[in-house]
This record gives structure tokens, C-alpha cells and sequence, in this order.
């Protein structure tokens, strides 16, 4: 069976990454691109070889299985409940919400409707921690007590660091992808969240830099570097690195290292190009084989949520100046 | 040429004793442990004699410096008695006492007796180091908004396991990571602010660890944040790196892995890995150690002011010991 895929926004420049994984998947089928932003719509569709549609709603009314919602995060919550309304399995972007409310709301409309949702957190399929976990769950390390993860990148601008579309900055936007690994890793809910939390890389309103310490609720800590410190000149855009410390051991992932190292007159300077295994295409691939399929989502809304809750309360650790509790999201 | 005195002889107290024997202007004149066969091996390898106890090597050895290398609880002892001796100058290793109360007894006694003490952090001799505040200085990662340290590897034997009792050794947060807490303030001024997790800090007193691990996250004065990861949990090998990250740039030494090399795996491969305390190599022209020691002995001899003084010591350890409370109370802690 063929999956019928549209994409509600591309506003987000990873849904471009999906479209291109939607392409070049043989159980997929690009059906067409929405977007409230007409030229956007169309400048995608033409370059992934689809339709753009006029609308969300007639995007909506056409024949697929299910949707990619890539839109600015706080669009996430109405792009889903309308596709929830329309009977389509969704991928939303990450974080999955700017509010705990809205996410519960996403989960709720998605439940009432029989339709699934799936929080695109691609680094679940990284090889390398594919291997990570495996090591930790065979038990090479023993037993885990700590983690210390990062998630740095160059700012995005645009819509990222407007606030009332992003819902937050770099906390927001880099603490949810190490989150969710370090929860699938451990099999364990955050507790507890301290953040410090700057804004002095651009001295905007937004945040763009942030050091996490997290508790699990199995004893666990963890810290994580979520911030948009990349200068311009940096190799490549960003990274996701974690170190697990076992008992009896250590095991480390550089998930983004696998680079020929490229001294370019072109350019006038040092770049990367990557050769690792396509993390994007392989989400896309999981998603649909599960809508076919209709086995188990690999990751859920609740994933997205439980996540995305680390980062508010990140943001109201900075604010009080002391560790709080991440709202209870399941 | 300057008669050095040295208390202990462990493996840091061997680094000094082969630095001032290099020396052309020292020598060392005596050495003194409780471990009689362990100061005379020591003495016998620097040309030095080895005494029964301190208070006979300060009388007999007739020093001009005394270098404190003991576990850390007794570097108070140790100072404030060679203060009272009218020395030339005291050098004490890194981490300068086991509480603020302690190195700010030393100061304090060392400042009242007129002579000089130099705390042995090295790491302001490690030219990777040295060059990282040359180039934050000179600006060339524009304003810092920041900065990750690492540091450690496999868990370090040495007499009595005194390493694994953080009521002697602090753990790695006092004992190793000392090092960075000083260089950071050095580069990037005061702490406000500290919050940490570690392992030690969490034990019951009189606890003894084979392994350590902490997390420290820093706010500077200066609003700069900081994170310094502290590891004797690792086998994998002793590393040591450091990120800053600026509005205009980033300066990183050693931080990643090795390109193409997504997954590493360190794994404890039995009860004896790990014999001893593991020392990083990367070899220039000039030891560090010599360096730091050199540094303080040409102090002494034209009258110049020591680069670390004694309240440098005394902040490092405040920075660290408020990490300790963090992670034993879970709450930030914020300093005077």
C-alpha cells in the first residue's frame, strides 16, 4: 500500500527534508503541499515536483492517509486538530507545542478522532544511537547514573526568534531532540529541571543560550546544552552529542560526525559534508510503515509533549532561579 | 639557587621534586612521608635526604621553600607550620585545603609571617590553556556566551584510596576539577552562581567511591554561563577539553570525537584497570609543571608577585565546595 502524505506548511526548513523523504520512499506519495503562505506552498511544490494546494482545508479534502504538519510551532495545535477532524494520521514537528494545553489538546483531538499522532524526533534513528541504546540496554556500561547530552546549533532567525510564532528560543527549540532521547534511553520521566539561561549571544528578547540540569525519576542526572551558539563560520549547522555514564563504564554518540572535512576556495572556508545514514528519511519510512500497517506509532504525541514540557519548565527554572518540576503531561 | 623542602612523596610530589632537580636554580634538600620507605626512594632519587618527620626537616634541611604535596585535608598543617619557619616561600598543590576556613587560615598565616605562597594550579601553565585566555582576551571569539570544560577518565588508586573519600579528596568537584575552576575564574572573573549533581556529594559521610562523576553548571558576574563536566567513571582514558563559545566565533580544544566516529564505547575490563592516576601527555618544549614552579622560584628571586595568589586558591576552592552543597542539597548556591 502506497501512503498518501500532504504537508500542512513547509515554514520550518526540516518539513523540506520530509518532502524530499516522502519523494525518494517508495511506500510514499507526496500528494501536495499547504501553506498559509501561498508563494511558500508553491515555490515547495515546484521544487518537490507536487501539487499546491489553495488551502489547508482542500489540502485536507483530497485523498491521503495522513499529513506532515511543518509549520511555526504555535500553529502546530490548529494544524492538528484540523487534520485530526479530517481523519488524517499526522508527523507534527517538534517541540510538539508551546503550552502543555495546547499539546493535551492535540492528544485529545487526535484520540477523539481514532487518528495517531507522531512527534518527528528523528534522532531516535540515528544508527549511531540505535547502537548507544543497545549497548546501555545490554547492559556494557552496567548500571546508568548520569548523562550529559548538547544540542547546539547556528540561529535559525526568521520565525524562530519571533516569539508569539516560536513560543521560546534556543530552549525551546534544541531541548526537546536530546530530551526525548535520554527518556527512550533511560525508560524514565524528568523530575526535576534547573536552567540557566541567557540571551546574550544576540542580546535579543528571545533566548539563545541554555544549560539544563535534569533528575529522573530512577535517580538519573542529566545536563543538557541547548543553545543556538554556533557562530556563522561553524562546519556544519549544529550538533547532538550524549555521553551515558554507566558503573562500569562509558558510552558516547557525536551523532552528526560522520563528515569528509571540505577546505573550499568556493566558499573561503572549512565545511563538512555529511555521508551518515539519512535520519529524516528513515522517520518518514517508520511513520508510514505504521500508518499502513497500523502497528504501534515508534514515537508518540506524548513523546512530543512529555518533552516539550521539559523546556517550559526550563523556562520557569531560569525565572525562579531554582530547580521546579515539569508539569505531569500523561 | 633555592633548597626546596618537600612534604609528601606521591606522584604529584615526585612531578615537583623532578622539576626543581632540572632546575638550575634549585635543589631539592629534603623530603619527608609518613611512609619512611617512600620518602627515602624519593630523596634518593633527587640527591635529597629523607627525614622521620617535618618539623625535623624543617630544622635540619635548613629549606628556602617548602612544596606542600599531601592529601589535601593536611595542607593546612603543613602551611601553617612552614609560615611559622621564616621561609623564602611555600608552594601548596591544587586543591590549596579541604575547606574555605582552611585556606583562608594558610593566607592568613603565610600573609603574617611575610612569606610568599604560591598554590600550584598548573593549568595556567598548560600552553593550550594559556593560549585560550590569550586569544578570549584579545577577542577573538568576540564577547564569550558559553563556555564548556571537561576533564577526567579512569578512577585514580593512590595510598589509602584517598582519592575515593571525598571527606579527604572532596571527589572529583574539589579534587580534579579544581583545575578548570580556577582557569575559568582566571579567564572569565567571579562566580555568582553554582549548581551542580555529582555522585560523592550524595554519599553519607565516611563514604568511599571507586568512581565519580559530577555536573556543574556556572553563572559568571558577568552573566557568562558555564558547564564543567568532572569524570573518574571513564576507562576509556584520561581526557581533557574545553569549548567557548562567542558572538564572533569559537575556540575548542579536544572536544569531539574523532570525525567519522559517531559511537565510542569505554568499558571497565576488570578490578585492575585503571592502576594509577592517569597523567595527559601532549609534549612541548616546556613542562607545565616545571613552569608553574619556575614561575614562583623567579617570583622569589626578583620580588615579583606570583601570577595565583593565595586568594585565587581560596576562590577556586569556595567555587568548588558551593558545587559540593549544590549537589548535596539540590538547591543553586550563590557566592559572597
Amino acid at each position: 500500500m502506497t501512503v498518501k502524505i500532504g504537508i500542512l506548511s513547509v515554514a520550518h526548513m526540516h518539513a523540506y527534508s520530509y518532502a524530499s523523504a516522502v519523494n525518494a520512499l517508495p511506500e510514499t506519495e507526496l500528494v501536495g503541499i499547504a501553506d498559509h503562505d501561498q508563494a511558500r506552498a508553491e515555490s515547495a511544490a515546484k521544487a518537490f515536483a507536487t501539487r499546491a494546494f489553495g488551502s489547508y482545508e482542500e489540502l485536507l479534502a483530497a485523498d491521503i492517509d495522513a499529513v506532515i504538519v511543518g509549520s511555526e510551532n504555535v500553529r502546530h495545535r490548529p494544524l492538528t486538530e484540523m487534520a485530526a477532524a479530517a481523519g488524517k494520521h499526522i508527523l507534527c514537528e517538534k517541540p510538539l507545542a508551546t503550552s502543555v494545553a495546547d499539546g493535551r489538546a492535540m492528544l485529545a483531538a487526535c484520540k477523539s478522532a481514532g487518528v495517531r499522532l507522531m512527534t518527528a524526533f528523528p534522532c531516535r534513528f540515528s544508527p549511531a544511537m540505535v547502537r548507544l541504546k543497545s549497548a546501555v540496554d545490554n547492559g556494557d556500561i552496567g548500571k546508568v547514573v548520569a548523562l550529559r547530552g548538547t544540542n547546539r546549533g547556528r540561529c535559525p532567525f526568521d520565525w524562530f526568534t519571533q516569539l508569539d510564532q516560536s513560543g521560546g528560543g534556543a530552549v525551546i527549540d534544541h531541548t526537546v531532540h536530546v530530551t526525548d532521547l535520554m527518556r527512550w534511553l533511560l525508560k524514565a520521566e524528568v523530575t526535576e529541571v534547573y536552567a540557566e539561561i541567557s540571551n546574550r549571544m544576540f542580546q535579543k528578547e528571545f533566548d539563545d543560550t541554555g544549560f539544563l540540569t535534569l533528575v529522573f525519576d530512577n535517580g538519573v542526572f542529566a545536563t543538557l546544552d541547548s543553545s543556538w551558539s554556533r557562530p556563522k563560520s561553524f562546519p556544519t549547522w549544529g550538533d547532538v552529542t550524549l555521553s551515558v555514564v554507566g558503573e562500569n563504564g562509558v558510552v558516547t554518540l557525536d551523532m552528526f560526525s560522520q563528515n569528509l572535512v571540505l577546505y573550499s576556495d568556493k566558499t573561503g572556508g572549512v565545511s563538512w559534508a555529511p555521508w551518515g545514514s539519512n535520519i529524516d528519511e528513515l522517520m518518514v519510512a517508520a511513520f508510514a510503515k505504521a500508518v499502513a500497517s497500523g502497528a504501534a506509532l515508534p514515537i508518540t504525541g506524548e513523546d512530543g509533549l512529555a518533552a516539550a514540557a521539559v523546556s517550559f519548565a526550563a523556562y520557569a527554572s531560569a525565572k525562579a532561579g531554582k530547580p521546579v518540576a515539569p508539569e505531569v503531561v500523561l | 639557587m633555592f633548597r626546596v623542602a618537600i612534604a609528601g612523596a606521591g606522584g604529584m610530589a615526585h612531578m615537583h621534586a623532578s622539576c626543581y632537580t632540572a632546575n638550575p636554580n634549585a635543589c631539592v634538600v629534603g623530603v619527608y612521608d609518613k611512609r619512611p620507605e617512600a620518602a627515602a626512594e624519593m630523596a634518593a632519587a633527587n640527591g635529597a635526604t629523607a627525614y622521620a618527620s617535618f618539623a625535623e626537616m624543617l630544622d635540619a634541611a635548613r629549606p628556602d621553600v617548602v612544596d606542600v604535596c599531601v592529601p589535601t585535608p593536611w595542607h593546612v598543617d603543613y602551611v601553617v607550620a612552614a609560615a611559622e619557619a621564616g621561609l623564602k616561600g611555600i608552594v601548596v598543590e591544587k586543591p590549596m585545603g579541604r575547606s574555605v576556613a582552611d585556606c583562608e587560615r594558610m593566607a592568613a598565616a603565610c600573609a603574617a609571617s611575610g612569606t610568599p605562597l604560591f598554590v600550584a594550579h598548573v593549568l595556567r601553565f598548560f600552553p593550550e590553556f594559556a593560549e585560550a585566555k590569550r586569544q578570549v582576551d584579545a577577542g577573538a571569539v568576540g564577547n564569550v556566551v558559553t563556555v564548556r570544560t571537561r576533564r577526567g577518565g579512569s578512577f585514580p588508586r593512590a595510598w589509602e584510596n584517598w582519592y575515593g573519600k571525598p571527606d579527604w579528596s572532596g571527589g572529583v568537584i574539589l579534587d580534579l576539577v579544581i583545575h578548570d575552576l580556577d582557569w575559568l575564574r582566571w579567564t572569565f572573573g567571579d562566580v555568582e552562581r553554582v549548581f551542580a549533581k555529582g555522585i560523592s556529594p550524595k554519599l553519607p559521610p565516611d563514604s568511599e567511591v571507586t568512581s565519580d562523576y559530577a555536573l556543574i553548571t556556572l553563572k559568571f558576574k558577568s552573566g557568562l554561563i558555564g558547564h564543567v563536566e568532572a569524570t573518574w567513571a571513564d576507562p576509556g582514558g584520561f581526557k581533557v577539553g574545553f569549548e567557548i563559545a562567542g558572538d564572533a566565533g569559537l575556540l575548542e580544544s579536544n572536544f569531539n570525537q574523532p570525525a567519522g566516529v559517531p559511537f565510542m564505547a569505554a568499558l571497565q575490563r576488570g578490578a585492575e584497570a585503571g592502576a594509577a592516576v592517569a597523567v595527559p601527555e601532549s609534549p612541548t618544549a616546556v613542562n607545565p609543571y616545571y613552569a608553574e614552579l619556575d614561575h614562583f622560584l623567579t617570583c622569589l628571586a626578583t620580588g615579583a608577585t606570583p601570577s595565583i595568589t593565595p586568594r585565587d586558591g581560596c576562590e577556586a576552592v569556595r567555587i568548588a565546595l558551593a558545587a559540593f552543597e549544590s549537589a548535596q542539597t539540590g538547591e543553586p548556591v550563590v557566592l559572597p
